[in-house]
C-alpha cells in the first residue's frame, strides 16, 4: 500500500498509471475487435481510453516549465555529449508540451480555428526526435561502460608481479578471482540503461506509426505503450533503476 | 521555476490548481450571464468547467485508498475527540471519493444506466458530513487553545478584575428586590465577558494561522454541499466565489506546508 501511495502522490506516477490504462484499453480493443458479442465492452474500452487521453492532456498543462527547468540543469553537465543530448531532449519536450497544450485547448473548445492535424503532427515529430536523442544518449552511455570494462580487462591481462622469497606469489589486488566481480558490477550498472533503452524502443513505435513512417497494428501499438508505461512505473517505484546522467 | 517544479510534482497540488480554475469558471460564468454575455462565450466557459470537473474526477481515482490510509493513521491519535473527528472525517471522505469514482464511470459511459443525480446527492452528503466533522475538530482545537490562553492570563485577570463587585448572589441569581437599573447594569458585565471571550478568540486565531486557515476553508467549502443538496441555496455566483476562495487557501497550504493543520 505504501508503494502505491508513494506512486500516486507524484503527478508523474499518476500519469504513468493512466498511460498504462490508456494503452491497455487500446490493446484489448484490438484483441476483441472481431468479437461481436463484446460490442458493449468495446464501447466502454474506447470511452475509458478517450477519457484517459484527454485527462492526461489536462494534467500535462504546465509541463513545459518543468522541461525548461530540467534543460537549465542539464546545461551544467561536465560531459559535452551528455550535456548536448539531454539539454536538446528537454527543450524538444518543452515544444512537444506546448503543442500538446494547444491540442487540449482545441479539444475543450477554448481554441477553435487551429489546424488540429498540423499541431498533432508537430507534437509527434517532437516526440520522435526526443526519443531518438534519448536512444543516442543510451548508446553513448553503453559505449562508456563498454570502454571502462575493456580498460579493466586490459589491466587484468598485465603479467603478475615476481614471486616473493618464500616462492609464493605476492598478493595482487587484481588477481583473477576479482575479475568476475568487475563484470558483475558492470552488469549491475547496465540495468537502468537497459531498461531505458527498452522503454525508448517501445515508445518509438508510437510516433513512427502516428507519422506514417512505420505503421504497425493498433494492438502492437497498445502493447508497446503498456510495456513502456510499466517500465516507467517500475523506475518510479525503484528510483535506483532510473537512469541518471 | 524550481518552486513550480516541486509544486506540480505533487498530484494533490495539480488537483487544487484545477479546482481553482473550475470554480473560477463557475464564478466567471455567473458574472458573464449577469452581464448579458453571448451564449457562445457562456457555453465555452461551461464546457471548460465541465472538462476540468471530469479531469479532476479522473485524477481522484484511487483517492479512497488515500483517505482510508489517513483514517488508519488517525486512529492512533492520543486525544479522544480529535481521534473521533479526524478518523470519521477521513472515512466520510473515502465514501465521497468512492461515489465520485462511480460518477466518473457514469460520465465516461462505463455505467450508462447510472442515476447520476442520486449518486451526486450521495457524494455531496458524505462531503457535507466530512466538512461538519472538520469544523467540529476546528472548534474543539479553538476551545482548547482559548482555555489554555485564559488559564495563562487568568492570574493577571483576577488581580485587575477582582475588585469589581458582583450584583449576583452566591447561587448566581439576582436578589429578589433587584431594580431595573440593577438588571440593566447586569448586561454590562455580560457584554464585557463576551467582549473578553471575543478578544481571546481573535488572539488565538491570530496566533495559530494553520487553524485559522483550516477554519476559513471549511466555512467556505460548506456552502457548496449545502447549495447542491438544497439545504441552503446561495446560487452559482456565491458557490463559485466560495469554491474559488477555499481553493486559493488550499493552494496556500501546498505552497507553504507550515500552513497545513496537523494532524
Amino acid at each position: 500500500m505504501d508503494s502505491y501511495m508513494k506512486l500516486v502522490n507524484q503527478s508523474q506516477g499518476r500519469d504513468r498509471v493512466f498511460r498504462a490504462t490508456q494503452y491497455a484499453c487500446a490493446f484489448l480493443r484490438h484483441l476483441l475487435r472481431n468479437n461481436a458479442a463484446r460490442r458493449e465492452l468495446l464501447k466502454n474500452l474506447r470511452n475509458v481510453e478517450a477519457s484517459m487521453s484527454s485527462g492526461r492532456k489536462l494534467f500535462r498543462l504546465g509541463n513545459t516549465v518543468n522541461s525548461i527547468s530540467a534543460a537549465k540543469q542539464t546545461m551544467h553537465l561536465s560531459d559535452p555529449i551528455l550535456q548536448m543530448c539531454l539539454t536538446s531532449i528537454h527543450l524538444i519536450r518543452a515544444v512537444y508540451f506546448i503543442c500538446d497544450n494547444i491540442l487540449w485547448a482545441q479539444s475543450v473548445g477554448v481554441l477553435h480555428s487551429i489546424d488540429k492535424e498540423r499541431w498533432s503532427r508537430t507534437a509527434s515529430r517532437c516526440y520522435l526526435v526526443s526519443l531518438v536523442l534519448s536512444l543516442v544518449q543510451d548508446m553513448y552511455a553503453i559505449s562508456q561502460i563498454t570502454s571502462w570494462a575493456g580498460q579493466k580487462m586490459e589491466h587484468q591481462r598485465k603479467p603478475l608481479p615476481p614471486k616473493g622469497k618464500a616462492g609464493e606469489a605476492v598478493c595482487c589486488p587484481l588477481s583473477r578471482n576479482v575479475l568476475p566481480s568487475h563484470l558483475h558490477e558492470g552488469l549491475k550498472s547496465n540495468i537502468p540503461i537497459i531498461l531505458d533503452v527498452l522503454k525508448n524502443i517501445c515508445d518509438l513505435f508510437i510516433p513512427l506509426d502516428r507519422l506514417g513512417i512505420y505503421k504497425i497494428n493498433p494492438g502492437m501499438l497498445g502493447l508497446c505503450g503498456v510495456l513502456s508505461s510499466f517500465m516507467g512505473i517500475f523506475t518510479l517505484l525503484q528510483p535506483k533503476l532510473k537512469m541518471k546522467p | 521555476m524550481d518552486s513550480w517544479v516541486r509544486f506540480s510534482g505533487q498530484s494533490q497540488a495539480k488537483d487544487r490548481l484545477f479546482r481553482t480554475a473550475q470554480y473560477a469558471c463557475t464564478l466567471l460564468g455567473y458574472t458573464l450571464a449577469k452581464g448579458g454575455a453571448g451564449t457562445e462565450l457562456l457555453s465555452k466557459v461551461k464546457q471548460l468547467e465541465g472538462h476540468l470537473s471530469l479531469g479532476r474526477k479522473l485524477l481522484r481515482l484511487g483517492n479512497s485508498a488515500d483517505a482510508l490510509e489517513a483514517a488508519k493513521r488517525a486512529v492512533h491519535l492520543s486525544d479522544g475527540v480529535l481521534r473521533l473527528c479526524i478518523t470519521v472525517a477521513h472515512l466520510n471522505r473515502a465514501m465521497y471519493f468512492a461515489c465520485d469514482n462511480i460518477l466518473w464511470a457514469g460520465r465516461t459511459g462505463l455505467l450508462p444506466k447510472l442515476d447520476q443525480d442520486k449518486w451526486s446527492q450521495r457524494s455531496f452528503r458524505y462531503y457535507l458530513f466530512a466538512l461538519i466533522l472538520s469544523l467540529t475538530r476546528d472548534a474543539y482545537e479553538i476551545s482548547l487553545l482559548m482555555e489554555r490562553e485564559s488559564r495563562a492570563g487568568g492570574g493577571a485577570g483576577k488581580i485587575s478584575g477582582g475588585s469589581l463587585s458582583s450584583p449576583f448572589q452566591e447561587n448566581g441569581e439576582l436578589p429578589p428586590n433587584a431594580s431595573t437599573a440593577e438588571r440593566t447594569g447586569l448586561l454590562r458585565p455580560l457584554s464585557a465577558h463576551l467582549h473578553r471571550r471575543l478578544l481571546l478568540l481573535v488572539a488565538v486565531l491570530r496566533a495559530n494561522p494553520p487553524l485559522t486557515l483550516d477554519l476559513l476553508k471549511n466555512l467556505l467549502d460548506i456552502f457548496i454541499p449545502l447549495d447542491r443538496l438544497g439545504l441552503y441555496r446561495t446560487g452559482p455566483g456565491f458557490v463559485g466565489a466560495c469554491g474559488l476562495s477555499s481553493s486559493i487557501l488550499g493552494l496556500l497550504t501546498m505552497v507553504y506546508p507550515w500552513l497545513k493543520l496537523k494532524p
